[in-house]
């Protein structure tokens, strides 16, 4: 019997869901070895169990965890797909701001119902038996996670920072440019793609195990960071990880 | 495809004609060894380009995001041939970051599919620095069991060296390695407005032949001089001495602070171009049914790249990981190969985000080293001292017991050694005699044999002789603390077993029980009859005495040292013991002492050679792959046991 995998989604953008419907010719493959038994963005239906679920999004509102809940209930195995479900990703902006203030901030006078919380990542819920970092997943490294699970093999997530596959293709450093990048000090596995777009890495796949942080904020120091500014570099999609 | 095949085919031939020359000397003649120099302009620069485009993958510099990568060429009008260092150095071709070792099937039985065959490609564009780095790649891959997949890569390029305008990170000229004469097929040197074309090799003189028959038809001009260049970043010492700087080196606080500034992120080994540790990985393909075994480049930097599966760590902290580099870039290599792993391209500092510059770590370690110990005057290391001789004493027919006032105090540990220095007749080891207390008097005991020691025994008091040392690591007199000690001597390995002994009796109730078996072959020849007799009756330590001499003078036995183990009472888990004698002893000993119960590790064993140089270097004192005079001459069993030449014959 093939492995039965789905995609469920919470609070995000289902930019992660969108980037493994984007695989196109490779998920045809895939599915020779899969199937796919519930994904709202491409069907309806419900299944009573399954053997990997991924999830996409953060926990906001009461009744996603009574859903996410009964997911892993239903699942043999839990993956985190993307950033807002492995630590909170850009949701987590909200977490030190007051709850009602920002709710009446987005969505006015008819927010009385919409009754959410401070975000958190899938972790804080429920068990998480595996990740798949950044904002959004790398489409290659979702078919890595993917092949190991039907290989019952231990996934691996690169444990060296950004710098590594920037050097390797050989683009400028940001910080010759005056940029402050999160490069130094953020999970490989991208192919420093920001970079080779001509931005700064800003940390979406969350911290290496061993960041080297007190050589980078004298780094960071150098270009003339105070404290407050570091921080502020590390908000955006580590406050998680802090 | 049908070019390429062609092309393929082109790639056959020549590998099939023409192996480099590095690789096989002896197939070529020596008329096409013989080196041209010919001139070329830049419209004949571009044909010979173009020509070359036909038939090789040409890789040359090219801008990219306003930086120097080496690529592909696709257009000859682009090649360049005066550059800064590119980002990558050409391992990136030779040694690639993502290299398929072979292909397999999943289903049923895993088949081996061979790898496909490299390329022919030319690198246009070798620096002097980094023609110097593939020859230390050669000198790692070929080694011992060939690498054949950087072998094959290697045979199909063909390399064409350039001169380099250095930067702000080159320290090419304290290396040596701007420059080079040999491990290239052409090289290219500016004069003028014209270039001179240098052949390097066979295959060289048949690029040209074959893609600028008219520089060929040309006329043979004269060598062109190796030019000096000029690096703003340099050593303040030279190279010859980084191996005696980084052997006392490796404690130093300087890797303390490396490893608080490091970042970790591999940068410096990854773009060094004679890095070339690896990982290796299996890549599956999506229908889980093939897949290949790839070769990634890996880094010393990285967190788990000494990590073993219980999750013990082997260079846990950055600190150690910097240290590592630096000691196979300057030292580990350099003892195999005699030429740094370093030939100071400057990428490493180029690309460190934290600014580490090999320079100035090396130029600070040098600052902080004293300036005696490594002066820089040449041979320096191989001057003796003068000692004066304070004392002589016959200790028997043969044998002399000399007490040396040495110029500077020096610690050493029981075991080192000196050498001994009478000009005309040369220079030899001689075993410390006396206790490591600090002093500035030493002894030594010299048996009259051969010319050198015959001109020692005609000394006189008050005359001065010359010394080197102390060289070497003794008994572990720190780790004994504690202990119950096992001494066994046999004829002349008295001799630093007694400079052992009574630095223990300086200390002795910082010791267990310590028992002495002195094996000789008679009275006459047992040394330090005096100090023998005052340790047996002092009652401080338990003597016991073999002689193969029947009816001797002190009425022992006439056996052998290993009769003495017999009655022997130790207690094995608290006991080190320690073993000076010839290797024939050894042979009869170890056993009992692994019967009596003590472990590899605590059975210290002299394994003196003949130590000539006593730096590491000579070779004349190698036990299989390490020198006695750096490494022992005191030796842990457990460090030397899989070496073949230590006790076995």
């Amino acid at each position: 019997m093939k492995t039965r995998i789905g995609f469920f989604d919470f609070t995000g953008c289902e930019g992660c869901q969108l980037t493994v419907m984007n695989l196109e010719d490779d998920l045809l493959q895939v599915l020779q070895l899969v199937e796919v038994v519930e994904f709202r963005e491409l069907m309806s239906e419900e299944v009573k169990e399954l053997d990997i679920a991924f999830i996409e999004g953060s926990i906001t509102r009461q009744q996603d965890r009574d859903r996410l809940q009964k997911i892993r209930k239903r699942t043999k195995t839990l993956v985190a797909l993307g950033a807002c479900a492995d630590n909170g990703g850009v949701n987590l902006l909200a977490s030190n701001q007051d709850v009602a203030a920002l709710r009446q901030q987005v969505y006015g006078s008819d927010a009385e119902h919409l009754l959410t919380e401070t975000p958190l990542p899938l972790h804080k819920v429920v068990q998480v038996d595996y990740r798949i970092p950044g904002c959004p997943i790398d489409g290659r490294e979702f078919l890595a996670i993917l092949q190991a699970l039907l290989l019952e093999r231990e996934p691996d997530l690169p444990n060296f920072a950004v710098c590594v596959e920037c050097k390797l293709a050989e683009y400028p450093c940001s910080f010759d440019f005056g940029e402050i990048c999160l490069g130094p000090v953020t999970r490989a596995g991208c192919r420093a793609i920001c970079i080779e777009g001509g931005d700064r890495c800003r940390g979406c796949r969350g911290l290496v195990d061993n960041p080297r942080t007190s050589p980078y904020h004298k780094v960071l120091e150098e270009h003339g960071l105070t404290v407050q500014d570091i921080l502020e570099q590390y908000r955006t999609f580590n406050i998680g990880e802090e | 495809m049908i070019k390429y095949r062609s092309v393929y085919e082109i790639f056959l031939f020549v590998v099939l004609i023409f192996v480099p020359a590095d690789l096989s000397r002896t197939t070529q003649h020596d008329s096409q060894d013989e080196t041209l120099w010919l001139a070329m302009n830049q419209a004949e620069i571009l044909r010979f380009a173009r020509a070359l485009m036909q038939s090789y993958d040409l890789v040359a510099p090219r801008r990219k995001k306003g930086r120097i990568t080496l690529g592909t060429l696709s257009d000859a009008a682009d090649l360049e041939l005066e550059f800064p260092p590119s980002v990558h150095s050409p391992k990136k071709f030779l040694f690639p970051h993502w290299d398929e070792l072979f292909r397999f099937k999943l289903d049923g039985n895993v088949l081996l599919e061979a790898e496909s065959a490299a390329p022919p490609r030319i690198i246009f564009g070798m620096h002097p620095c980094d023609l110097h780095a593939v020859k230390i790649l050669d000198d790692c891959l070929f080694e011992g069991e060939t690498d054949s997949a950087y072998r094959a890569k290697r045979e199909a390029t063909l390399l064409i060296g350039v001169d380099c305008v250095p930067d702000d990170h080159c320290f090419c000229t304290s290396l040596g390695t701007d420059r080079i004469s040999s491990g290239f097929d052409l090289f290219f040197h500016r004069r003028d407005d014209k270039y001179l074309v240098q052949t390097g090799s066979a295959q060289g003189r048949q690029l040209l032949a074959d893609h600028a028959p008219e520089t060929m038809a040309g006329s043979h001009e004269a060598p062109l001089a190796l030019q000096v260049k000029q690096c703003s970043s340099h050593l303040q010492f030279p190279t010859e001495s980084l191996p005696l700087l980084m052997k006392d080196a490796y404690e130093d606080p300087i890797w303390k602070k490396l490893g608080q500034d490091c970042l970790g992120c591999g940068s410096c080994t990854l773009l060094c171009p004679s890095c070339y540790c690896f990982n290796v990985q299996d890549k599956l393909e999506l229908d889980l049914k093939e897949g290949q075994r790839v070769r990634t480049w890996d880094s010393c930097q990285f967190d788990q790249f000494a990590k073993v599966n219980n999750g013990d760590n082997f260079r846990s902290s950055q600190s150690d990981r910097q240290r590592h580099r630096f000691y196979r870039k300057y030292k580990y290599l350099w003892d195999q190969h005699q030429r740094t792993a370093c030939v100071g391209c400057g990428r490493c500092s180029r690309e460190c985000l934290a600014k580490i510059k090999p320079t100035e770590v090396l130029n600070e370690l040098f600052s902080q080293t004293p300036q005696q110990q490594l002066a820089t005057s040449p041979g320096s290391e191989y001057q003796p001292q003068m000692a004066k001789v304070e004392r002589i004493e016959a200790i028997s027919a043969e044998d002399r017991l000399f007490r040396l006032r040495v110029p500077n105090n020096f610690s050493f540990q029981p075991g080192s050694f000196l050498q001994i220095s009478v000009f005309g007749l040369g220079e030899a080891p001689f075993s410390i005699a006396s206790p490591s207390d600090d002093s500035n008097e030493i002894e030594l005991v010299v048996r009259r044999a051969g010319a050198l020691t015959q001109a020692l025994h005609r000394v006189r008091t008050g005359d001065s002789i010359g010394i080197r040392g102390p060289f070497g690591n003794g008994y572990p007199v720190d780790k004994m603390q504690g202990k119950d000690l096992l001494l066994i001597a046999g004829g002349r390995g008295l001799i630093a077993l007694r400079s052992l002994m009574l630095s223990l009796l300086a200390q002795r109730d910082n010791y267990g029980r310590i028992t002495l078996l002195c094996g000789a072959r008679s009275i006459e020849s047992l040394l330090f009859h005096e100090d023998l007799l005052e340790w047996h009756h002092s009652g401080l330590i338990d003597c016991r005495f073999a002689v193969n001499e029947q009816n001797n003078s002190w009425g022992i036995p006439a056996v052998d040292v290993s009769y003495l183990f017999r009655d022997l009472d130790i207690n094995a888990s608290r006991t080190i013991a320690a073993v000076s004698g010839p290797a024939e002893m050894y042979r009869q000993i170890n056993p009992l002492l692994f019967r009596l119960g003590l472990a590899d590790e605590d059975i210290y064993l002299n394994l003196e050679r003949h130590m000539k140089c006593g730096l590491g270097k000579c070779g004349k004192c190698r036990i299989n792959n390490i020198c006695v005079c750096e490494c022992g001459p005191i030796f842990p069993y457990s460090s030397v046991k899989h070496l073949a030449e230590a006790i076995e014959r």
